[in-house]
């Protein structure tokens, strides 16, 4: 009998799972300075909402439609923050993104009230992020998670800077060290990692941690106090104390705007969220992750014996009913020369395609096996 | 020492068609793959060279290009490559269109394509020897579409028998659901299509079991060539009408997918002309045994003006 479809056995479909990775690099000038239009003139990729609540940077100027989403900026702080005051610019707004971020991503206590975040992962004590700046990165990056121990941030925290700049000495880095092999698993919103300055500074008790990122849901929690006074080392401590000193460094450039207020805890309780990214976007040196796609697929082994396939309906195959390739004698052997291979459901639909790269000769002395990969 | 030749294992990327995402995304569980094919599309065997050295045969063959992946399912395995067992046959059975068996009941008409007027006004404008097909009402018109199976050659005698394995029993045939349906020669009998894909093509199956309206045997095994087009030995025979869709009946489709023609006609007296606007699309006849397919020309017309 003459077939021309052949059915899969049991042992023929394997699912199998993959982790692709991508290498995902972002300069800071995307962020401060690409397209910037004079100093003080507007950044064409930086998209501000009239509820300023958060800012967008894209990789383009966002009226385009080529350009692409890269992540969110905000501020948030804790209501029980020293530095939360009803006089502050956007103080509610500042309080109720710092919830929505806790209750998403640290989840809530037993009472049912939300966490705050903490900086070692251990909730049941240590110390609480309360001031905290937050980067949203768009899934079109981080795709189904960001790699743990890939994550690195560096951030100018010397004296104020207008636009993006060449690496000067005070270049902090923010990286989950270590987190390939150590990362949290209590939050509702997956994995997380801490973010450390150094990869010797990592330690049993972890209150080395500037910072926090969740790794599905591809959001950086860092803390505002990175850029206290004490920055160097790293600070220890949270924003505590309102009011700058002459020692810490101005986080913000606009510093007439803010009249004189230009340190961190400064422009939290009196700038815009809006004003607080701009001056962290313009601090932004580089970063840079591998993200994770998780490919399941399926493996389909299309066994085709000698004795399959080895003719053909290609109109071309025959002159009259004559196969062309025996050449008139009956002894040779047939020959065909596959290029494309159909998976087909019970009612020989046709559901997938793959194609070889060249033709490939079978005949009766041949045997394949084609294996054909299907990704979900 | 060399290393082993692991070309016999080849892993390739699969692309779903646009048939296999709607399925998939029906979430009724009709996303199931059971089988596979393989086809050669791309290749012409004219290129195959018989007459020099075994290295030289097939050269210009496997340095074909082939192309990416179609997604719309109707556009890849085209044609399909064939199991038999035996390796030593020399003859491959065809499928042929049949237009001399019955006079004009089996022709195309004059323009090459086998013509289906989709409504009565437009029926009525055609005497029996304009050679138009009924679409709305085909049990009222003779004419039909017949196809016959077997080894179209002179070296073998059709008074042998057609080898079993190589008899088509069950064949497929494809129309666009939007213009018509397939029906028995008979112009009554009918069946409903077993599946129409997203494209709007709906496939039906007819067996020689099941179906005898459909498909039959042929018993001629003289020459006969003033009726037979297959000249060697003879399998079966696939014979249908075309009816016209309910969309095609009240004129849709017409303004989009077609064109106005003048065509010959008997309105207002014998061999007079008149306006049509016409459709052209093709039927597709597939044996399920060998996988040989044929394309049949269909002309959907509807009056518009005399």
């Amino acid at each position: 009998m003459a077939t021309i479809y052949k059915s899969f056995a049991s042992s023929d479909a394997v699912q199998t799972r993959t982790l692709l990775h991508e290498s995902v690099p972002i300069t800071g000038a995307i962020a401060s300075g690409t397209y910037n239009i004079g100093k003080t003139t507007t950044e064409e990729n930086i998209k501000d909402f009239a509820h300023g609540m958060f800012q967008s940077v894209y990789d383009y100027p966002f009226l385009s439609s080529s350009a692409n989403h890269i992540f969110d900026l905000t501020f948030g702080y804790s209501n029980q923050s020293q530095l939360s005051g009803a006089s502050n610019s956007q103080n509610a707004k500042k309080i109720n993104l710092y919830n929505e971020f806790a209750q998403v991503l640290a989840g809530y206590d037993e009472t049912g009230s939300i966490r705050r975040f903490d900086r070692d992962g251990d909730l049941t004590t240590g110390t609480k992020l309360n001031e905290c700046i937050f980067l949203n990165f768009a899934r079109l990056l981080t795709k189904d998670e960001i790699k743990k121990g890939t994550f690195t941030m560096y951030f100018h925290t010397g004296t104020a800077l207008d636009t993006y700049g060449p690496a000067p000495a005070t270049l902090l880095t923010a990286s989950d060290f270590g987190a390939a092999t150590d990362y949290r698993v209590n939050s509702p919103a997956g994995e997380y990692g801490i973010l450390y300055t150094s990869s010797a500074t990592p330690d049993a008790t972890g209150e080395s941690g500037i910072g926090l990122i969740y790794y599905q849901a591809g959001v950086v929690v860092l803390t505002a106090s990175v850029f206290a006074k004490s920055q160097n080392p790293p600070a220890k401590g949270v924003v505590t104390t309102a009011g700058g000193t002459s020692t810490a460094p101005n986080f913000s450039t606009q510093g007439a705007t803010l009249k004189g207020k230009n340190t961190i805890d400064a422009t939290l309780t009196g700038a815009t969220i809006s004003a607080n990214a701009d001056a962290l976007r313009h601090r932004l040196y580089s970063v840079e992750f591998d993200n994770t796609t998780e490919l399941n697929s399926t493996v389909y082994f299309c066994r085709i014996n000698h004795n399959d396939y080895n003719y053909s309906a290609n109109p071309t195959y025959l002159t009259g009913s004559k196969i062309r390739v025996k050449g008139e004698k009956r002894m040779n052997l047939p020959v065909a020369y596959p290029t494309t291979v159909g998976l087909y459901s019970a009612d020989r639909e046709l559901l997938a395609v793959a194609k070889l790269s060249e033709p490939l000769k079978k005949d009766p002395n041949t045997e394949l096996t084609l294996r054909v990969r299907l990704d979900y | 020492m060399a290393f082993l030749d692991n070309s016999g294992d080849i892993i390739l990327d699969a692309v779903l068609t646009d048939t296999g995402r709607m399925r998939l995304a029906k979430g009724d569980g009709s996303f199931r793959i059971t089988s596979f094919a393989l086809a050669d599309d791309e290749i012409d065997y004219s290129l195959y060279i018989n007459t020099t050295g075994s290295a030289y045969q097939d050269l210009q063959i496997l340095q074909t290009p082939v192309f990416e992946a179609f997604t719309n399912n109707a556009s890849s395995m085209k044609s399909k490559l064939i199991s038999i067992a035996d390796p030593k046959l020399l003859y491959l059975p065809v499928i042929q269109l049949n237009e001399i068996y019955s006079g004009n009941s089996t022709q195309k008409h004059a323009d090459g394509v086998f013509v289906v007027a989709v409504n009565s006004d437009t029926e009525n404008k055609f005497n029996t020897d304009k050679i138009v097909m009924y679409g709305e009402n085909p049990s009222s018109d003779a004419r039909y579409v017949r196809l016959d199976q077997g080894l179209d050659t002179t070296s073998i005698s059709p008074s042998h028998a057609m080898q079993a394995s190589l008899l088509e029993t069950q064949y497929a045939i494809e129309i666009d659901n939007r213009f018509g349906t397939i029906v028995a020669s008979d112009g009554t009998t009918s069946r409903p299509y077993s599946f129409v894909d997203d494209d709007d093509i709906a496939t039906y199956y007819y067996s020689l079991a099941t179906d005898p309206q459909f498909v039959t045997e042929n018993s001629e095994t003289s020459v006969s060539v003033n009726t037979q087009v297959i000249s060697g030995p003879r399998g079966t025979i696939l014979q249908f009408k075309v009816a016209s869709s309910i969309d095609l009946v009240d004129g849709s489709y017409f303004d989009d997918l077609g064109s106005t023609k003048t065509i010959t006609d008997d309105f207002g007296g014998t061999d007079q002309t008149s306006t049509y606007k016409y459709i052209d699309t093709f039927v597709r006849v597939q044996g399920m045994t060998t996988g040989y397919s044929l394309d049949v020309p269909v002309r959907f017309i509807r009056f518009q003006t005399d």
